[in-house]
């Protein structure tokens, strides 16, 4: 191979007697490079934006839930708390009652779902707490009460509502929403839905439309009176030390829970978002691979010409006892070496771009993208994979020329020179 | 007793098909031709231009294959061997030499020498030593580094002759050696082609059209009507 690496290396440098052939190696060694650049570069950047994403849905949303198969919620839920709390790489865990309703103010009104909670344990497994940017969410702390509370007897209880909902509905920090529940109560002139005002305290903005536009949260005790269902929970939330595997833990914590508890995680729950954004990555890659490809198709035909031009070369090799697979192996060397210079090229412009780009963040519209700058995160296996992808591509487009000097016939290449 | 010969053609014949609308009939350059080469002579082989000297000498050094017969190389029979025994055969067996130099023109004089060796796979640095004192032999010991362009014609075919012979081959053919090079450089190469000749006890074939030349040779045959004939 020693052999064959020297001849190629040389045929590279070598000035040609037909310039063009100089010109293609050269936009094809461009060709690989930008290709290669460009590769790196979106797959950073989409790279970064799922990291984005996946670090502010983790924020929002807690790794494992466990609810009842049979969906009529848990019931004396502190002893099992508890008892979860301590399952292994189970970090925290929080009680959680959800519930849909009808949220109105005067005359506007949007459909929404509460989340009773314990804020103090919420704030464990959840960020949206954290997300507050009107107001705060410090009323929805538990109140003590001289006498057992009784909800005639308080102020409007607090109720902190996502962004996109406040402003559907008009409303803001201070200002008084109505909740109504579908779970109604029988009176003697029949099935009447349950109502209850509040006091909106915070207002939270998660950068995730769907928190945004229907979640609120209530004291847990608030959402227990107004779905009339004391000491019920319908959620308990866990915070894992290792959300990649918030599968198996899950399962664990499904296993300690014992029978007509389910578990679900993260993942199962976004899937088909995660799914939706590797497939963009996919895209992205076959769609900036095809600068690769052609690319390649310039290895083969500055290739295709060099074998033209080296035809009386090839052919003399033979003549002192060059194998036709030494010679197929000097042009796929060739070949090789193109695709490896414009490789390695691109490697480091991408990855240099891809530093540039993290370290002097360019600015994006967050109302736009929800993100106020381009995330870039390279990563050393998109770097392998594109390498592997373009010495692939490359390693085919030299089939054909250097299978074509392997098949040159020394006696008939110089018997009219 | 007589000694073995180093090659030996039997009922050699090539014949070049027809080719439609360019040529009439098939084309015989030669039918049942025999030649036997005894070591150390050196053998001259003349003929008219296209009587098929170039194309024997290609039979021999295995870069083609005869239409029928056979050429013997020792125990080795020409058209038993695949191709990469024949590239084995042309790198270890035999030395050639083309009328033009066909040196490589991106490498320097002392790689181009190598250059077989290197194929072979011997070690950069004494395919390179072989090849300095091969160059040496032939006079051009002080033009190692310098590429073909910046070689005369004769310069360049002494370097085609080192590269023949740097692999110590038994047998070197050369195909008009000296027919791209003017009257006092051919003298010049075909001296030292016979003198290297003498002193690394070669067995050499030469075509030729020079006469003069031809006849200093230990055997001089012509290739005519494809058959070859001593010539007095």
């Amino acid at each position: 191979m020693r052999f064959e690496l020297f001849i190629a290396a040389r045929y590279l440098r070598a000035k040609r007697r037909q310039a063009v052939i100089g010109v293609i190696t050269l936009i094809s060694v461009l060709g690989v490079a930008a290709g290669v650049a460009s590769l790196i570069i979106a797959l950073a950047i989409t790279n970064g934006m799922r990291r984005d994403l996946q670090e502010r849905l983790l924020g929002s949303t807690a790794h494992v839930e466990l609810m009842r198969v049979a969906g009529d919620g848990i019931r004396q839920w502190q002893p099992l708390l508890e008892r979860l709390k301590a399952t292994p790489h189970v970090t925290a865990a929080a009680p959680g009652l959800y519930g849909q309703v009808l949220i109105s103010r005067g005359a506007r009104s949007g459909g929404g779902l509460i989340k009773g909670i314990v804020p103090s344990d919420e704030r464990k497994v959840s960020d949206l707490l954290q997300a507050i940017k009107k107001g705060s969410a410090a009323s929805l702390e538990p109140v003590s009460c001289a006498d057992p509370c009784r909800p005639d007897t308080l102020a409007i209880p607090p109720i902190v509502i996502g962004k996109d909902l406040a402003e559907s509905i008009g409303a803001s920090v201070g200002d008084t929403v109505l909740v109504t529940s579908p779970q109604g109560e029988l009176t003697p002139l029949g099935l009447v839905p349950r109502y209850q005002r509040y006091t909106v305290s915070g207002i939270f903005a998660s950068g995730f439309y769907q928190y945004d536009s229907s979640y609120a949260f209530l004291r847990l005790t608030d959402a227990q009176r107004l779905f009339s269902e004391p000491d019920l929970i319908s959620v308990i939330s866990f915070k894992v030390d290792d959300l990649y595997h918030a599968d198996r833990i899950g399962k664990e914590i499904e296993r300690s829970a014992g029978p007509g508890f389910q578990a679900t995680n993260w993942m199962e729950q976004n899937r088909e978002l995660f799914r939706a954004l590797k497939l963009e990555q996919i895209v992205t890659f076959i769609v900036l691979a095809l600068i690769v490809c052609v690319a390649a198709l310039n290895i083969l035909i500055a290739l295709t010409m060099m074998v033209m031009e080296k035809t009386k070369d090839i052919a003399v090799m033979m003549s002192f006892g060059v194998t036709a697979a030494q010679v197929r192996r000097v042009f796929l060397l060739q070949g090789l070496l193109i695709s490896l210079i414009g490789t390695s090229v691109g490697l480091i412009v991408g990855y240099g771009a891809s530093w540039f780009g993290g370290h002097y963040r360019f600015p994006l519209d967050a109302a736009v993208y929800s993100i106020d700058y381009l995330p870039f995160a390279p990563k050393i296996t998109d770097a392998l994979i594109v390498a592997a992808v373009s010495l692939g591509v490359s390693l085919i487009a030299t089939l054909y020329p250097s299978s074509s000097a392997a098949k040159v016939l020394p006696a008939e290449a110089l018997r009219y020179e | 007793m007589t000694e073995a010969p180093i090659m030996q053609a039997v009922g050699l014949t090539k014949l070049y098909p027809a080719v439609a609308g360019r040529s009439a009939g098939d084309l015989t350059l030669f039918r049942d031709l025999d030649l036997t080469i005894q070591p150390g002579e050196m053998v001259a082989i003349v003929g008219e231009s296209g009587a098929g000297k170039s194309s024997l000498l290609h039979l021999l050094a295995a870069l083609d294959r005869p239409t029928s017969g056979d050429v013997h190389f020792g125990d080795i029979r020409l058209s038993q061997l695949n191709t990469r025994q024949a590239s084995e055969f042309r790198n270890r067996s035999v030395g050639y030499v083309w009328q033009f130099h066909y040196l490589l023109p991106e490498f320097t004089a002392q790689e181009n020498v190598a250059m077989p060796l290197l194929a072979r796979g011997e070690r950069r640095g004494q395919a390179m030593e072989k090849a300095a004192k091969w160059l040496n032999e032939v006079g051009l010991g002080g033009r190692l580094d310098n590429r073909s362009g910046e070689l005369s014609g004769g310069e360049q075919q002494r370097v085609s002759l080192a590269r023949a012979l740097v692999t110590e081959p038994k047998l070197l053919l050369a195909d008009e050696p000296t027919g791209d090079l003017d009257g006092k450089t051919s003298e010049a190469v075909f001296t030292l082609l016979q003198t290297l000749h003498r002193t690394h006890r070669l067995t050499s074939v030469l075509v030729t059209h020079n006469l003069e030349f031809a006849a200093r040779c230990d055997r001089m045959l012509r290739l005519r009507d494809g058959r070859l004939e001593p010539e007095v």
